[in-house]
């Protein structure tokens, strides 16, 4: 690697960022899975594998080993994005005998209508009652499984607000750290949320209470932007970073090789 | 021809289908959903059906909008990129459609205790979620006899009927994929449900697929009817035969939110065309196939 390519980049968008932060999550040894509307993992997957962690094994859509895609198409689940796989897995039975066995599949990227301060995700209803919801949310679909299946969490969130980020969700389809502190664990479950990165910062859980800690703030910035988008008090370090910014090698893939038509923005401004 | 189950999609869906019962789809949001079998639920104007699916698309948002089903058991409900589907919203958010809302492995650990005559299987998904104790008729912690951590007891369910749409079938019922997926899920709950309809792009000989028995993922035993229906999926996928039709989902999705509006899409694409070929007509006829199945990277 030259040194330019490891050259901070000047200009990048906010999606740019958020994909290289995803991507440095995901090293050589690691299998990464997408599911529905996932153009910011999946772009920062292919951002991996053609950087740091060209041996990050990628299974797309739960269904294509290995694919090779011209480019991040409109959907994250349809065959467009598995083309020339090296095999077929039948998403439903069998991809789940490898997510449930524990060895495989270990880091999950997690998309969330609402997400609370001990990272448990709702993505079921909005409102106090389940069966006359306010809002009638897509449904738990796999996360309900990944949050207890000892998986290394990782949420991404293109719309930081109190709205998305709340003190506690409506309803938890998928779980955190539950109610905080060594909850989870009581129950027996191992992994949990790692880190959280949106379009303003990026945050991960402080190791005895388990409440969502800020950990960088993205360039331009500032905490109090992030308080005021957060709907609850975060934990708040003396020393807030700024979130290493996407080399000039990484942008320039984002927008030439992996995603051309800029799919990776129609997740923001929702 | 010793079984020979060939019928129409009218007398499939008469035959078979009752009023209240509880229906499993193939389909995973845009992909692969049996559309033929569901329109003429919706023609037979068929009540109080419960559906079973992985994760429901226009399919659902059909059977909502048309007041057929008044529940639902299922992992998620959405068109991906085409948005939520807003009838089925408005329906659950009005209390005219009731949700199970399952994990994948519990929905996956239901149908397989059904198929295999189980009173239930267990996931270790979902513990610490809210979804056990919202359904505490068909989920429940159990502890592991064994001694080790609990695991969630997922209760049998037996659909009353599963509509399947395939690639190839024959006459008696052999169902044949071409290399594929076999998302969502051939492989469990056509063998949960009582009956089983399959509509498949291509009704062939039995020496047909002799040639390729290695492609056959369903004996015949377990089909009760067998209508052939091609571009049977439209407008989801059908991986490697077609696309989704982009143009025809995001036409429902402009029109789906305004009650008279969704009913002159329904009158022209369901309730108008008196045959499937009439339906592909309305929905751009040889133009609309070709472009789908066009190799693009869309």
């Amino acid at each position: 690697m030259s040194g330019e390519a490891h050259q901070e980049a000047r200009d990048y968008t906010v999606d740019e960022l958020m994909i290289s932060v995803l991507s440095s999550f995901f090293e050589d040894g690691d299998q990464a899975c997408n599911g529905m509307a996932s153009f910011l993992p999946v772009s920062a997957f292919m951002l991996a594998r053609l950087t740091h962690a060209p041996g990050l094994v990628w299974l797309a859509s739960a269904t294509g080993l290995e694919p090779r895609p011209a480019k991040v198409p409109a959907s994250t689940l349809e065959s467009q994005l598995w083309s020339d796989s090296v095999m077929y897995m039948e998403q439903y039975g069998d991809f789940w005998n490898y997510a449930m066995n524990g060895r495989w599949l270990q880091k999950f990227c997690v998309g969330a209508a609402q997400l609370d301060m001990y990272g448990n995700a709702n993505n079921s209803v909005i409102g106090a009652d389940f069966h006359t919801p306010k809002v009638r949310l897509p449904g738990t679909a796999g996360l309900g499984d990944m949050g207890s299946l000892g998986k290394l969490l990782y949420y991404w969130n293109p719309n930081h607000s109190p709205r998305s980020l709340v003190e506690k969700v409506d309803f938890v389809s998928a779980a955190g750290y539950l109610g905080g502190g060594d909850e989870r664990e009581d129950l027996g479950l191992a992994g949990g949320p790692q880190a959280v990165v949106t379009n303003l910062a990026v945050l991960d859980f402080e190791p005895e209470s388990k409440m969502m800690r800020l950990r960088s703030a993205h360039r331009g910035v500032t905490v109090d932007d992030i308080r005021a988008a957060t709907g609850f008090e975060l934990v708040i370090p003396t020393d807030v970073p700024t979130t290493p910014e996407p080399t000039e090698e990484q942008v320039r893939l984002i927008r030439e090789v992996i995603d051309p038509d800029g799919m990776r923005r129609r997740e923001f401004g929702r | 021809m010793a079984n020979n189950k060939v019928t129409s999609i009218e007398e499939a869906i008469a035959a078979h289908v009752q009023h209240g019962d509880v229906v499993a789809l193939q389909n995973m949001a845009t992909q692969a959903a049996p559309m033929a079998a569901v329109r003429e639920l919706i023609r037979q104007d068929k009540r109080g059906l419960g559906v079973v699916v992985l994760v429901g698309g226009i399919a659902v948002d059909w059977l909502s909008f048309a007041s057929v089903m008044d529940r639902l058991i299922g992992a998620a409900v959405t068109m991906e990129q085409f948005g939520l589907c807003q009838r089925y919203r408005k329906a659950v958010e009005g209390g005219r459609v009731r949700v199970e809302e399952l994990s994948e492995t519990a929905l996956n650990a239901r149908l397989g205790a059904g198929a295999r005559n189980l009173p239930y299987l267990p996931t270790r998904g979902l513990i610490g979620t809210d979804l056990i104790k919202q359904n505490p008729d068909n989920l429940r912690l159990v502890e592991d006899p064994f001694g080790g951590p609990a695991v969630v007891a997922c209760r049998t369910l037996v659909p009353d009927v599963a509509l399947v749409h395939a690639h190839r079938v024959d006459a008696e019922g052999n169902v044949q994929y071409k290399p594929t997926t076999l998302w969502p899920d051939i492989g469990i709950f056509p063998k949960a449900a009582k009956k089983v309809i399959v509509t498949a792009e291509e009704i062939v000989s039995s020496d047909i697929l002799r040639r390729s028995p290695d492609r056959t993922v369903l004996p015949g035993f377990v089909v009760d009817a067998v209508v052939e229906v091609p571009y049977g999926a439209h407008p989801t996928s059908f991986f490697p035969e077609y696309r989704y039709d982009s143009d025809f989902h995001l036409a429902w999705a402009k029109v789906s939110r305004d009650d008279d509006a969704a009913q002159e899409f329904f009158d022209k694409h369901i309730l108008g065309p008196s045959s499937h070929a009439e339906y592909l007509s309305a929905a751009g006829g040889a133009a609309m196939m070709s472009r789908l199945r066009g190799k693009e990277c869309v």
